[in-house]
């Protein structure tokens, strides 16, 4: 299964699988393991090869988030595909923060061209910018795909593993402003949403499950899927976002299932800048996202 | 004081077309809803012409098999393709005559001057069918809904018996006659002396001809694949007399019996959709005229009766067309005759070539007469590729323009497609 290789991003050792890692397994064994400490990120690059899309799952990921049942996979939808490496390779033993307490608060995605379920993808992902923050230390998730060895796309995670800060450490990229007034449209979530995304992810972690494990793990109730919200949002701005095109989220508060939801938009300028907020509390934002198309 | 509109009428130009490959029912498709497919097929038109963000005159679809939350269909779809949001909408559901009728509709537009360009299209599902529930459990249900409070709610449920729990799915039956389409066709094709070597003919030469279109990439500019399907999947390209006449009728019944699953259309998902234009919007953005939208006409029968066959109204609708226009049947290039059923195409060519049906039903002085069959369905039609029902006008149409286009200024085509309900729609289209 392991084969390193040289990563044509930069010369890291690369192991190459042929098929996603099983995040369930991922999750449970990063649940039994230790205490998670050092400074350093594992150099290795996780790479799934040649995976051809399997239309049926693109048609249930293209259906659970808005956007069109067609042939083009949508901005977030290698995300997906890349993620069950990025779980692995938080999962592990080297890697220096814990799996079951990072937080993923800010995302970009870059596509390069329009994606269709024709290419076959090579995905790999490595981490990246281990770093103080005032809230504890976030790292980098990088996940690059070519095809043929072009680079079509590229996605940064942006994980928060909370715990003893450093309270001059930088913050990173500030989130603009909300969109204030009236709200574009209102979601209601449904309860069993986050069974649906998990369904369709694999990301079983149990916060989206069910209130009873949300509750084990410290929430009110289930919660929404980040990505789900952020791919939501992307959906009801059109088909650009599908084609060359740049976004990137800031995941502020959770949002707790059911739930009612406002989406906020603002396309008066460049970027264009859309959001997420509470219908019952406005006040209590979720995401706030903004998008540049080609 | 003007009594009239102030623009005069002015052509209307076919500038293109695009479809989704049409697909068998529970096929690569199952899962796609009408919206996915029109919105495809839309959006597969919007990238071939450049359309991105522009506001066009309007967009007509419709589906025949649809759901209610699908009321605005091709509103939605709209908002879910590139073109700008305010272009408007809206959904026409004549059966299998809606897309044809669709193209008439906004041909017409244009030429009064209302609008400078128009999306004419339709699409049909027969995998994700609506499903409702008995008409019996259904009144009950409503009347607990209607209910004010929860005991009384409960005292109307208590009315639901576990014989009124069941669904029902559309059936390609006329409500009237309680017959099948194909049951209807089998008596006309009986009452014209249809053969089954002379329906198998047709079916083998559908399949052929598609076969040979695509063959020559004739269909390269007039689809774009859709849920990895990329060619009509009901084509056989070795379809041949032989291999048809093996098979059991399913239509009709006993020794006279000739309709069978390979010259009936069968069940399919597709859709598909026209652009078309006033010249000088064609011209603003460099998109060549095809052909000219020349008229269109639209006919009624009198099936409930037993007075004539269900498919038989386009045999009515074509003389009318005719004689409005100057022209003979013979005065065409290429002819498309929708084969809802082998045995529809050829009832209705011989009904035509028929002195007493032209003398006592038509009413005209001698038969309209025989057409050269060279000239029909040259690139397939309905047997061959399917036919989702709203989406075979907009097929056609974008196929014929093609052709007529490759055959030359002053070309002629004529369309015939017949229609549940006892209707019928057809049309000229001429070469530009």
């Amino acid at each position: 299964m392991t084969e390193p290789t040289s990563s044509s991003v930069a010369t890291r050792p690369q192991e190459t699988f042929s098929s996603a890692p099983s995040l369930a397994k991922v999750f449970v064994k990063a649940a039994m393991s230790g205490k998670k400490s050092g400074s350093t990120l594992p150099a290795t690059e996780l790479a799934l090869t040649g995976h051809a899309v399997d239309r049926e799952h693109l048609l249930r990921y293209q259906r659970l988030c808005g956007f069109p049942v067609d042939d083009v996979l949508p901005h977030t939808y290698p995300h997906i595909l890349g993620f069950p490496l990025q779980a692995e390779l938080m999962g592990r033993s080297s890697f220096p923060l814990p799996l079951a307490g990072l937080v993923h608060v800010e995302n970009t995605i870059t596509v390069r061209r329009t994606l269709t379920d024709d290419d076959v993808l090579d995905i790999a992902v490595h981490a990246e910018d281990l770093r103080d923050h005032p809230k504890g230390r976030q790292v980098d998730l990088v996940t690059e795909v070519t095809v043929d060895g072009e680079p079509v796309w590229s996605g940064r995670s942006t994980y928060l593993a909370r715990g003893k800060g450093n309270p001059d450490a930088e913050r990173g990229t500030e989130a603009p402003p909300i969109p204030k007034g009236v709200a574009a449209a209102q979601w209601r979530l449904p309860g069993d949403l986050g069974r649906q995304y998990a369904a369709v992810s694999g990301d079983v972690n149990p916060i989206h499950l069910h209130p009873l494990t949300a509750k084990a793990m410290g929430f009110p109730k289930a919660i929404a899927h980040g990505m789900w919200t952020y791919a939501r949002a992307l959906s009801a701005l059109g088909r650009g976002a599908n084609g060359p095109s740049t976004s990137h989220v800031w995941f502020k508060k959770p949002v707790l299932l059911p739930g009612k939801v406002d989406f906020v938009v603002d396309r008066s300028g460049e970027p264009v800048v859309a959001g997420l907020r509470s219908t019952r509390k406005p006040e209590t934002e979720h995401l706030v996202l903004t998008l540049e198309t080609a | 004081m003007p009594s009239t509109s102030p623009a005069t009428p002015r052509r209307a130009a076919i500038l293109g077309g695009n479809r989704i490959p049409f697909a068998r029912q529970f096929g690569p498709y199952a899962n796609a809803s009408n919206q996915d497919m029109f919105t495809a097929a839309l959006e597969g038109l919007v990238a071939r012409y450049g359309l991105q963000g522009q506001r066009l005159g309007e967009v007509v679809g419709g589906a025949v098999i649809k759901h209610s939350r699908d009321f605005n269909l091709t509103r939605e779809s709209v908002l879910g393709s590139s073109l700008d949001p305010h272009t408007s909408a809206y959904d026409v559901q004549q059966a299998c005559g809606t897309g044809l009728e669709n193209a008439i509709l906004v041909a017409n537009k244009i030429k009064l001057g209302q609008i400078e360009s128009g999306v004419a299209g339709g699409v049909d599902t027969a995998s994700d069918a609506p499903i409702m529930v008995s008409e019996k459990l259904r009144q009950k249900m409503l009347k607990i809904n209607r209910g004010k409070t929860t005991v009384d709610m409960a005292k109307r449920a208590l009315a639901l018996r576990p014989t009124d729990f069941g669904i029902e799915t559309p059936a390609n039956v006329e409500p009237r006659t309680g017959l099948s389409m194909g049951e209807h066709q089998a008596i006309t094709t009986k009452k014209w002396g249809i053969t089954r070597e002379a329906q198998d003919e047709l079916a083998a030469a559908s399949h052929q001809n598609l076969a040979a279109a695509y063959e020559r990439g004739f269909f390269d500019d007039l689809m774009t694949s859709y849920l990895g399907q990329s060619k009509d999947q009901n084509l056989r390209p070795d379809s041949t007399v032989e291999k048809l006449a093996k098979l059991k009728p399913v239509f009709g019944k006993g020794e006279g019996a000739t309709m069978t699953a390979g010259n009936s259309t069968p069940l399919t998902d597709g859709a598909a959709v026209v652009l078309l234009g006033s010249e000088d919007w064609a011209k603003e953005h460099n998109i060549p005229v095809q052909a000219w939208f020349v008229d269109g006409e639209a006919a009624a029968v009198d099936y409930v009766h037993g007075d004539e066959g269900l498919l038989m109204a386009p045999a009515y609708a074509v003389p009318r067309l005719l004689e409005r226009n100057g022209l003979s049947l013979q005065d065409f290039d290429f002819y498309e005759i929708h084969e809802a059923f082998a045995g529809t195409v050829l009832s209705t060519l011989k009904a035509w070539e028929d002195e007493d049906f032209c003398r006592d039903r038509l009413g005209l002085e001698k038969p309209l007469g025989s057409i050269d069959r060279s000239k029909l369905n040259v690139n397939g039609s309905s047997l061959a590729a399917g036919h989702p029902f709203a989406a075979t006008g907009g097929r056609i149409v974008a196929s014929l323009a093609k052709m007529l286009h490759e055959k030359g200024p002053g070309s002629r085509g004529l369309i015939s497609i017949c229609a549940a309900g006892g209707q019928g729609v057809v049309a000229i289209l001429e070469g530009a």
